[in-house]
């Protein structure tokens, strides 16, 4: 589904990304972890099109497709889904309004047919109830006043409304209480374990693993892959450190 | 006889375009409006054509009065409001400026509390593109002994185009001392953050911009009569610009 | 031995047991060399020729008089000023008898004695008395080398030695003319042009003396620099220019302060200060102003009109205004920053105190013109008795300014009811970049402050003392700390009688 080779990427004239090769099939969960700076959030812009995050080398296919040619919202159109690690403001526009704008959009790109606003709700209601969020946050305007937990929370709605193929979740787990860990873990399993889906889990612990088991265990240092493995290498991660391991 | 025109050297007219001034020049007398005590007064101004207008407004004691103004059409468009605040009365204002191409929108009030304890709140969201100029001259006066006045003036310009300009000038005048007055004044740009935010959730540049933009005047139409209207006047003229 | 904290506090009891009568209202005797009295070619001939200037100097300042002629005082200002008699004063006073001095100790004892009661901070009252290396307050002697301007004439330098051996040119105006002409000729009038103003002009025709300071390429100045200002003679206008060049990579530090003796009839004053950062260079420029106010009937006091501006020419070059202004009847006054250099930094602190019937019209213009340059505005004013206390500035944005920041704070205290509090700022933007953010308050004391406060034991005027230097606190903490200590004191002296 994803194939991402010898990817360089700079931020402003930073190199962060040094040669990352990394490659996702459907219905795979790929975790990865490393330590701080090693480029891991880099990698969630590079991937969804942050302005300032330039590419410099190697090349990023999505089923088939130059994800790298395509503009931010074409590549959420096109079925890939960033989970902002620091969900953003924006004062005046209700969730609502935003998700059904940013669902319509993407079935329009597709060719496929607006929801009406009574099927909106529907879609909208199943997914905050299966996170346990109030429909009163869905009616106020995204992320403005709501606690680190609840921008998770409302990410996972997020995720839940626009049902993706590919969702790369960047520190989906910090922020969260033992709670909502689990109510974020559980819809992540529900969403997305889908034989015709993936996710690239990125995080610094391996406590959402706990949750979400991994099929594949990626470390990234100094802007590559250092090592994978199975899940296992999370629990090693967790008991030896980064370190140990680079050594 | 009239006075002459104004030139850029009154402080009033110091941002506007002299030329289209002077060809509506003279101006007839401000329309005349008094609100008598206890009394409730709603307006709503929609300059789409080009106009100058002047509004004399006197709010009773206890008496309120709100103003709600769309600012967008022609080449030279005005709203001036003069405000006079009696005893315990209330003045709002929401108004929202857009401009494109070489357009001069203004927004131009004077609120003078006369008598103690009344309340004033003025929002003015402007947003320019192309070399369109758009300003607020606001003046706040607080009489000698209008003791508990509350008085707020929120400010807010977006530019999308280099070369558009936007000017504000809150100003206060306050000669007493038992008093709450208060102005902020920002201008910008959209944030890039939120614009990426809605673009990584699928919504196209230009969509991303105008929902921004929407948010951006959002509220000031509260409480309007007329707010689906105005609302919907104001997307109108914002899609245009983006 | 005392640490900085007790010395604050101690500045703040000392404010409050000030009786009303103005502190520094005496007069010295001096004998005094005028300029006949009243204004036109001649009286610019002069003061030229006083001063032995060179010729071009003499044909710069005709041309100026020549100017000011035909302008117009400016009538913009939320200021009620009578007219003036410009042909009512005298535009030139020395200390006579005293040729140029070389240190500070061949000053005449009488002068000496003046500075001693202006309550020069004890720091400079050693250095000045030849005590090096002393400390004060637990914290090691800052060192201040000062060129001291009394009436028209600056009459001693310190330590002209030490800044020489490092580059540094710290002069009379006068004397710099003469010897470092081209420097002067290159810089004098550009930042502040000769028609810029009615007052800057007539400074021109007739600045009478004041300060040059030139730091080399890449110096940071060994020491602070300082002028104090007086006008001591009767009806002597006083027509200060100060020039300061920071070349590139330097840094200085210079300090104004000023006070007047008390007198019946009103004193013009019309400096013009120029100050020119080229790339990476600093100049940090702070000023306690206590020219005498006028009496509590409004009667006499100094009329202050200073242009003060600043070109910060290079990139990353940053000037910063800092300003205690407790004194003068008028206060006319916008130390500005002109932002041409890339990545250039203005900043304008200032604290206006007004009361009985002072009227000040003070602020800033941060003019951006460069990429990324960013300024700060911090405006405290305080209104007590009858008086009026305008902030009024301009913030502007070019359109090829990319990524401008500004951002300012103007606050106003109201003390009694019957003064004015007043806020005009001008915020003109032309590039989309830019993110411009203004926010104003006005406030009073609450009761619930003073009744606190008085609970603890202090009485209403150490009270307001003490919540009028945390109300300005912002800014009194931009001075270097023996200026911020003078500074916490006058804040509590020009407030005396406004609370009952």
């Amino acid at each position: 589904m994803l194939q991402i080779t010898n990817l360089h990427a700079n931020v402003g004239d930073k190199p962060i990304l040094k040669g990352l090769t990394l490659s996702l099939n459907a219905g795979e969960i790929h975790a990865i972890m490393g330590p701080n700076g090693a480029g891991k959030s880099t990698l969630g812009y590079v991937l969804s099109g942050r302005p300032g995050y330039e590419v410099t080398e190697g090349s990023v296919t999505f089923n088939g497709q130059d994800l790298l040619a395509l503009e931010p919202h074409e590549r959420a159109a096109a079925g890939l889904f960033l989970g902002f690690q620091y969900p953003v403001e924006i004062p005046g526009v209700s969730n609502v309004q935003f998700l059904r704008e940013a669902l319509n959009a993407q079935r329009k790109y597709r060719g496929e047919a607006p929801l009406s606003g009574g099927e909106f709700l529907k879609v909208a209601r199943e997914q905050a109830g299966a996170l346990g969020m109030d429909m009163d946050m869905l009616k106020r305007p995204v992320n403005v006043g709501f606690s680190g937990g609840e921008k998770k929370r409302n990410e996972m709605v997020q995720m839940g409304i626009i049902d993706p193929a590919l969702a790369i979740l960047d520190e989906t787990d910090s922020g969260l209480d033992i709670d909502a860990l689990r109510t974020v873990g559980d819809g992540i399993n529900r969403i997305m374990r889908k034989p015709d889906k993936a996710v690239l889990l990125i995080t610094h612990y391996q406590r959402l693993l706990d949750y979400v088991k991994p099929d594949f265990v990626h470390v990234l240092d100094g802007g590559r892959i250092t090592r994978t493995g199975g899940a296992e290498l999370a629990l090693e991660l967790e008991r030896d450190g980064y370190k140990e391991l680079a050594a | 006889m009239s006075p002459a025109a104004p030139t850029r050297r009154d402080e009033a007219w110091r941002y506007s375009d002299i030329v289209a001034v002077a060809a509506a020049w003279p101006l007839p007398a401000p329309e005349s409006i008094i609100v008598p005590a206890s009394g409730n007064f709603a307006r709503t101004i929609v300059q789409d054509s080009g106009t100058i207008h002047q509004l004399d407004i006197a709010i009773g004691k206890g008496a309120t009065a709100a103003i709600h103004v769309l600012n967008t059409g022609g080449e030279y468009g005005r709203v001036e409001l003069n405000v006079t605040l009696h005893q315990g009365a209330d003045f709002k204002l929401g108004a929202v400026q857009i401009g494109g191409g070489s357009q001069t929108l203004e927004v131009v009030t004077t609120v003078t509390h006369a008598e103690p304890g009344a309340t004033s709140s003025q929002i003015v969201r402007s947003v320019l593109a192309g070399t369109a100029t758009g300003t607020y001259l606001g003046k706040v006066a607080v009489a000698r002994d209008a003791q508990q006045t509350d008085s707020v003036q929120s400010v807010k310009a977006m530019l999308l185009d280099r070369s558009a300009t936007a000017n504000a000038k809150p100003e206060l005048e306050i000669y007493a001392d038992d008093v709450k007055c208060a102005h902020g004044c920002a201008i910008g740009e959209l944030d890039p953050m939120g614009l990426f935010y809605l673009q990584a959730r699928g919504i196209a540049p230009a969509e991303a911009k105008k929902l921004m933009l929407q948010a951006f005047v959002a509220g000031v139409f509260e409480d309007a009569a007329d707010e689906e209207m105005l609302t919907e006047t104001a997307l109108k003229k914002l899609g245009e610009l983006v | 031995m005392t640490n900085d904290i007790e010395i604050k506090d101690k500045a703040a009891w000392d404010a409050a047991e000030k009786v009303a009568d103005y502190e520094h209202g005496w007069s010295s005797d001096i004998e005094t060399d005028f300029a006949p009295k009243g204004l036109n070619e001649d009286t610019v001939r002069f003061i030229s020729a006083k001063k032995n200037e060179p010729e071009w100097m003499l044909e710069w300042r005709l041309k100026a008089f020549a100017m000011w002629k035909t302008m117009e005082a400016p009538d913009w200002a939320k200021l009620n000023v009578p007219p003036i008699d410009y042909q009512d004063a005298y535009y030139y006073a020395a200390p006579k008898a005293k040729p140029k001095l070389s240190s500070l100790d061949e000053v005449d004892p009488e002068i000496l004695r003046v500075y001693e009661k202006l309550g020069i901070p004890i720091a400079e009252q050693k250095l000045l008395a030849g005590v090096e290396g002393g400390e004060v307050g637990g914290l090691p002697q800052r060192r201040v080398a000062v060129d001291a301007v009394f009436d028209s004439v600056s009459v001693a330098t310190t330590f002209r030695a030490e800044l020489e051996r490092a580059g540094v040119i710290f002069r009379s105006i006068s004397e710099a003319i003469k010897e470092y002409p081209d420097l002067v000729r290159k810089y004098l009038g550009k930042i502040v042009p000769m028609h810029d103003n009615y007052f800057a002009t007539l400074n021109c025709a007739v600045f009478s003396d004041g300060t040059f300071v030139y730091i080399p390429e890449g110096v940071r100045c060994p020491m602070e620099l300082s002028t104090y200002f007086r006008i001591n003679a009767e009806n002597t206008g006083q027509f200060e220019r100060t020039l300061i060049v920071a070349d590139k990579g330097s840094y200085v530090s210079y300090l104004e302060g000023c006070t007047a003796p008390m007198r019946d009839e009103n004193q013009l004053h019309a400096a013009v200060v120029e100050l020119v950062a080229l790339d990476d260079a600093e100049i940090k420029y702070s000023t306690v102003q206590n020219w005498y106010p006028g009496d509590a009937e409004g009667k006499g006091g100094i009329y202050n009109f200073v242009t003060k501006r600043a070109l910060c020419q290079g990139r990353n070059s940053k000037v910063s205004w800092t300003q205690v202004e407790t004194g003068s009847a008028v206060t006319w006054k916008y130390p500005s920053c002109v932002l041409n250099g890339e990545n250039s930094v203005g900043e304008f602190y200032s604290v206006a105190v007004t009361n009985n019937y002072q009227q000040a019209d003070t602020g800033t213009k941060m003019i951006h013109n460069g990429k990324g340059s960013r300024s700060t505005i911090v405006s405290k004013g305080i209104s007590a008795g009858h008086s009026n206390n305008t902030y009024r500035g301009l913030v502007r944005v070019a359109p090829n300014a990319e990524g401008v920041r500004n951002f300012t704070q103007c606050d106003s205290l109201l003390l009694g009811s019957l003064s004015g509090a007043h806020t005009v700022p001008y915020i003109e933007v032309r590039n989309p970049s830019a993110q411009i953010e203004h926010e104003a308050t006005t406030s009073k004391i609450s009761d619930d402050q003073m009744f606190y406060a008085m609970a603890r034991g202090l009485n209403a005027e150490e009270a307001v003392a003490l919540i009028v230097n945390g109300f300005a606190k912002e800014v009194l903490q931009q001075l270097p700390m023996e200026f911020a200590v003078e500074a916490q004191k006058l804040l509590g002296i020009s407030l005396e009688g406004s609370v009952g």
